[in-house]
């Protein structure tokens, strides 16, 4: 396993090259994650949004963003349920992701399946389902695609929990992109726990990073909660996976501060020790980034506020567009279950 | 036209395709340096390499899921278990991911793959060499399923379900790999098995057959030995299961008023029984007696002769049948 600490030198340099502009946007992608999640819990507990789940993203900001900020346009990802921000940070419009998280005609899935189970090939972003691990065995599906047109240097960024590393399709996906050497940057999102099973129940190594050893590829285990970890890592695991040596294991360490959804805030707050929440809380990744920014000396306090009300704004905004927008008609439950368009004259 | 074995027929299929196509690809354990366990991709590695021809780790789950991928990124992928058999271990690809794709994508990602290779039994292949598993996928939306007979649709049916915009799981029968023969057209021809579309391989007057893969062997045999008697069968070869092509099948039912149905999977729960259903819903006026099913017994398909020959359908089990029918 490769540490942080063997390169530090380098991972530093990653994070220090932003302009002044990325490191706003940076800071205002944060609080849009941030803001996602608190509006759509609220929207839960309020009763505007009455049918399924909310699954908490709060406190693992900083692996969104930092996977995703120095991608490529042509890059892929594949999104899971604890990354609906990352929808938007790749190209969807904040009114498609309500209008999905909502059921309704508009949505990328046309009111057929819920939450972060949709996807836009032509912006790069991959349909995961509710098997988290299966996605990385299609990633390298997606992977042959590019391989088999010529284009060997577009990644694909596959999120997944430290749970789904205990499936079999994690295991076959990674094991496949490794021989072949795919660039597949796998994206473990370790919040310690797998709805409530702890991850000592899941992964038998002291960190998850170790199961690259098996795959012969590299893994990091870093600290998830720092978004100039993160960065610096994903840009080093790009230039990896781009320079054709294969897929790299990015274990993110963070922590899972609310249920595995909305229903689950009771007993979330049983099945765990209540002080080691309390522990996570103060480690949030804003504050930290926002000190961080701070001591740059590149900004006035009143340039980080806290939070930015525009986003808020654009968030409710879309909220209002979701629940204001057509139901699908029931008769389309039937649509989209073959394809006969091609026909077979091609 | 050429003739062929069932083998060299689907070799063909897959071969013309690829040169047809260089959006389609094949992947699958031991099908490039070795051709395949049974040979069916044999000479493709050297015609059209590596990325085209993908040796697959044992991975029955990335080979389904490099196709479903590759499908969602505009590829056709074709991907070999080396026995249906072991289709089990990428279930949940075919019917989970594949299946769902196009539904969930809100029609806008196809998934155009084949998931073939050898089935059924009658060969001492024993419990996970054997198994006929159509009805699993028979019971999945979103899938399709294919099993042909004879040479011309096995190429026919090939090259119709690899240009098809849905996952297709094609089963081949081994025991008919090498022992059947038959014409195929010629590759300019560029003959289409449109899937859906059953074909009736006898015509009759007494009792309608319908079958599909060996069984379709087993029944015009039947058929033979019953015309001495003077017991008239009309056999249909559904060619494909899913989409079932309830239109052929109603016609004949019509004509004769008695059905007997044959496959080779377990009786209980297989497609047998869904078309018994259906015949009773839409053509119950029709029938002269009640609608009567062959198949394997409800048990797996055991090594020992004696024991498989106890398990699955034979010649005689579809003449006896048949002889009840008309006797009704």
């Amino acid at each position: 396993m490769r540490t942080r600490r063997k390169n530090g030198q380098q991972t530093v340099a990653y994070h220090q090259r932003l302009e002044k502009s990325d490191l706003i946007e940076i800071y205002r992608r944060l609080w849009f994650a941030r803001l996602f999640d608190e509006m759509l819990y609220d929207a839960k507990k309020k009763g505007r949004l009455r049918r399924g789940n909310v699954y908490g993203s709060r406190g693992q900001e900083a692996i969104m963003v930092g996977t995703t900020y120095p991608l490529r346009p042509d890059d892929f990802v594949s999104p899971i349920h604890r990354d609906m921000p990352v929808f938007v940070f790749r190209g969807m419009t904040v009114e498609q992701v309500m209008c999905q998280v909502w059921g309704k005609a508009e949505a990328p899935t046309r009111g057929k399946d819920s939450w972060s189970h949709m996807g836009d090939m032509n912006l790069g972003i991959v349909h995961s389902t509710s098997m988290l691990g299966s996605t990385i065995a299609v990633a390298c599906g997606v992977l042959w695609a590019q391989r088999l047109d010529g284009r060997r240097d577009r990644v694909l960024v596959a999120y997944t929990g430290e749970g789904a590393t205990a499936t079999g399709p994690f295991h076959e996906g990674v094991n496949f992109a490794a021989v072949h050497k795919l660039p597949l940057i796998v994206v473990v999102e370790n919040n310690q726990y797998a709805y409530s099973t702890p991850v000592e129940l899941e992964v038998p190594t002291k960190t998850v990073a170790e199961r690259a050893k098996g795959y012969g590829i590299p893994g990091y285990s870093i600290d998830g909660n720092d978004f100039n970890a993160v960065y610096d890592t994903m840009c080093e695991a790009l230039a990896h996976a781009r320079a054709g040596n294969g897929p790299v294991l990015i274990e993110c360490v963070t922590y899972r501060l609310q249920g595995h959804a909305d229903h689950d805030e009771t007993r979330a707050r049983q099945y765990r020790p209540v002080e080691e929440i309390e522990l996570w809380e103060k480690r949030d990744p804003l504050p930290r980034y926002r000190e961080y920014l701070l001591n740059t000396g590149l900004f006035e306090e009143s340039e980080l506020p806290t939070p930015p009300l525009d986003i808020k704004l654009q968030i409710e905004q879309a909220i209002a567009y979701a629940i204001n927008s057509p139901d699908p008609e029931p008769h389309t439950a039937l649509e989209d279950i073959y394809d006969e368009s091609a026909g077979v004259s091609l | 036209m050429r003739e062929v074995t069932f083998l060299e027929a689907i070799r063909l299929a897959l071969w013309e395709e690829m040169e047809r196509d260089p959006n389609v690809f094949l992947i699958g354990e031991d099908i490039g340096r070795m051709g395949g366990a049974f040979g069916v991709t044999e000479g493709f590695l050297a015609r059209f390499g590596a990325d085209r021809v993908v040796d697959a780790p044992i991975s029955e789950t990335a080979i389904i899921a490099v196709c479903v991928g590759a499908a969602a990124a505009g590829k056709r992928g074709v991907a070999e278990m080396q026995f249906m058999d072991f289709i089990s271990y990428g279930f949940d690809q075919v019917v989970n991911v594949a299946g769902t794709y196009l539904y969930r994508s809100g029609g806008k990602t196809p998934i155009p793959i084949v998931v073939r290779g050898p089935s059924g039994g009658y060969v001492g292949g024993s419990l996970y060499h054997s198994q006929q598993f159509e009805a699993w996928f028979f019971h999945t939306p979103g899938v399709k399923v294919v099993q042909p007979a004879f040479p011309d649709d096995a190429y026919g049916l090939m090259k119709a379900s690899i240009r098809d915009n849905n996952p297709v799981v094609f089963y081949e029968h081994k025991y008919l790999y090498r022992r059947i023969k038959g014409p195929i057209p010629e590759a300019h021809e560029d003959y289409i098995v449109k899937l859906g579309s059953a074909r009736v391989r006898r015509y009759g007057e007494d009792i309608t057959v319908v079958t599909y893969g060996a069984m379709v062997h087993f029944a015009l045999d039947a058929a033979q030995r019953l015309e001495k008697e003077g017991i008239s069968l009309e056999v249909i070869d559904l060619r494909t299961i899913k989409p079932l092509d309830m239109k052929t099948i109603l016609e004949s039912v019509r004509k004769t008023s008695k059905v007997l149905i044959v496959y080779e999977a377990p009786k209980t729960g297989g497609v047998g029984a869904e078309i018994s259903a259906r015949i009773a819903e839409q053509a119950f006026e029709w029938l002269d007696a009640p609608i009567m099913r062959v198949a394997a017994k409800d048990a797996f398909v055991p090594f020992a002769e004696p024991l498989e020959k106890y398990v699955l359908p034979s010649v005689d089990d579809i003449v006896f049948a048949a002889r009840e029918l008309a006797a009704y």
